[in-house]
């Protein structure tokens, strides 16, 4: 039987960039405008019921699909801009580099991600640019250490000494032999990357550092939920299970290649 | 052996002091301005001078690292910005806190991922079972699982009080109640984990001779499952405890504002919400020389755990 993980990552994946996509066509109401219904629980007309200022809160989680996605795909990008080219240059020659990089690359992955994007992103102020930079910056590590673990096993193979004994210039044997060997861990590397950014960045609009508003945010959404857990428990518990299943949803597509 | 950890203990001396000084100079000076965070963007320069003066912001960033260390040592961390109170104190109140939370979090995650692993009857239910549970413990966010737990044992059933902390005085029965589902909440991430890399070892282990072995004795797939197998794959969950604590910090900031704790997360957090440079500084540094510590320390039990270094 085949491995149904992969699957049901992509699915959820799909399911989040057409909800993403779709969002004006998808929410029942507009995200923002706001009416006398305050804290109303669910009903055919608002199916997660409606927030502190009668906002419909299913379409602002539907928004807040995109504010997800712009930051999950925008900070692992930034991650991989970074993790990449430090991880092959580590791996692939070795030496000063490699010494310099790998001492700094471990003291950052044991440091708590969550803590450090706090502090940065107080300091530089939050928005969404900012919010990607910061988690880029705090996951590029990672990216790293993979990309180097890979490009070592990669360099001591015979096609390379191949490559090498014809000529090839470092490069060349990087482009042409290295890349499209670690190709496939790197793609599973960025899946896991979006995961762990969008799980960061609804845990730190969920302590109120996130995307300012009134732009719908996963974490923030849950946050003002909360306050009204035993009055409409949706109202938090909604926006948290669209978070748990994006989260899931790359975790799994991620994870599944080895 | 002792030469060993104090080497080690010495050569992380240089690292804490890197590590503090980077995070010290940018946040007082490449990331922004301490004045500019605790006063707004729309302060005016006197009012950002004056702060300056006072605080001593504008000194050389040399001489305010060696200063602020300097403090540290002595056991002052400076006056919180909003509440004037000593910091020092302020953090020494929550550290139990956390420490408490943070223990017994990873005392039952390591217990409930050895164990559902190790277990030698009804395995395939088992996996099963672990499978899930790793899947939901590494993808669930803290303050989903938080919130859902108070949903679920609070709002609905009713059995467990939904916010708050009550210290040991207040009863054993009471502080564990209220501990409950904070520890629940902060330790499914590394029950996920240390099941991961534990099962992947046992699986490893399994298949060697010893094993065998022991099972031609005649000894009980529980004897073989837990007095032979579990002691040789523990060790890289020793290694995972080690790099977690730091990432631990993290989660328990999530699971104390989460669940109303005075622990020093949700001071960190409240630091951060009324921009009071002081109290955020200190927590930052504490977190990330802690860091640093716990993952020697990890290191030093690897070593003293795995008899093939241990007797090298």
């Amino acid at each position: 039987m085949r491995d149904p993980r992969p699957i049901a990552g992509l699915a959820l994946i799909a399911a989040f960039v057409a909800v993403a996509v779709l969002a004006p066509v998808l929410a029942p109401h507009s995200p923002l405008a706001s009416s006398v219904a305050m804290i109303d629980p669910p009903s055919a007309r608002h199916w997660l019921g409606t927030d502190e200022l009668g906002r419909d809160v299913l379409s602002r989680v539907i928004y807040g699909a995109r504010t997800s996605l712009v930051i999950g795909f925008g900070a692992a990008c930034c991650a991989m801009l970074i993790g990449v080219p430090v991880g092959l240059m580590a791996g692939f020659f070795r030496g000063r580099v490699d010494m310099l990089a790998v001492p700094l690359i471990d003291l950052f992955i044991a440091l708590p991600g969550l803590v450090l994007a706090l502090i940065i992103t107080v300091m530089v102020g939050p928005s969404l640019a900012n919010l990607v930079m910061v988690l880029g910056f705090v996951m590029w590590p990672s990216v790293a250490r993979l990309v180097r673990g890979q490009t070592l096993a990669v360099r001591e193979t015979l096609y390379i000494e191949a490559a090498r004994a014809v000529g090839g210039t470092s490069a060349w044997i990087i482009r042409r032999h290295v890349w499209p060997n670690i190709r496939r861990v790197v793609a599973a590397q960025f899946a896991i990357a979006v995961s762990l950014a969008i799980f960061t960045s609804a845990s730190l609009s969920f302590l109120g550092l996130g995307i300012p508003p009134p732009t719908p945010d996963w974490g923030g959404l849950v946050r003002a939920g909360f306050d009204f857990l035993s009055l409409n428990p949706l109202m938090s518990l909604g926006p948290g299970a669209a978070v748990t299943a994006t989260v899931m949803g790359f975790y799994l597509a991620g994870s599944s290649v080895k | 052996m002792m030469t060993m950890i104090v080497r080690r203990l010495l050569t992380a001396i240089p690292t804490v002091v890197a590590i503090t000084a980077l995070l010290f100079f940018s946040v007082t000076h490449i990331l922004g301005s301490p004045a500019g965070m605790m006063l707004g963007q729309d302060a005016s320069p006197q009012a950002i001078a004056a702060l300056n003066a006072k605080y001593g912001f504008d000194r050389p960033a040399l001489l305010q690292y060696g200063a602020w260390m300097a403090g540290a040592a002595r056991g002052d961390l400076g006056r919180s910005f909003t509440t004037q109170q000593s910091v020092a104190r302020a953090i020494a109140d929550c550290i139990p806190v956390t420490l408490e939370l943070t223990l017994w979090s990873i005392l039952l995650a390591v217990t409930a991922a050895v164990v559902l692993n190790t277990i030698p009857v009804g395995k395939r239910a088992l996996t099963g079972v672990t499978t899930a549970a790793n899947l939901i413990g590494i993808t669930v966010p803290n303050f989903m699982l938080g919130i859902s737990l108070i949903f679920l044992f609070s709002v609905w059933l009713g059995w467990l009080p939904s916010t708050g902390w009550a210290p040991w005085s207040a009863g054993v029965g009471e502080h564990l109640r209220r501990m409950a589902m904070p520890v629940l909440t902060l330790s499914a991430y590394y029950f996920g984990v240390f099941s991961i890399v534990y099962r992947a070892e046992y699986r490893d282990v399994a298949q060697r001779m010893f094993i065998q072995v022991a099972r031609a004795k005649g000894l009980s797939e529980w004897r073989v499952a837990f007095k032979h197998a579990l002691p040789n794959a523990i060790l890289p969950v020793i290694t995972f405890v080690g790099i977690s604590m730091g990432q631990l910090t993290g989660g328990a900031v999530v699971t104390e504002t989460v669940f109303s704790m005075p622990g020093t997360g949700r001071l960190f957090v409240s630091a951060i919400a009324g921009h009071d440079f002081p109290v955020m500084l200190a927590v930052g540094m504490l977190v990330v020389a802690g860091v640093i510590v716990m993952n020697l320390l990890a290191d030093i039990a690897y070593t003293v755990a795995n008899p093939q270094i241990r007797f090298e």
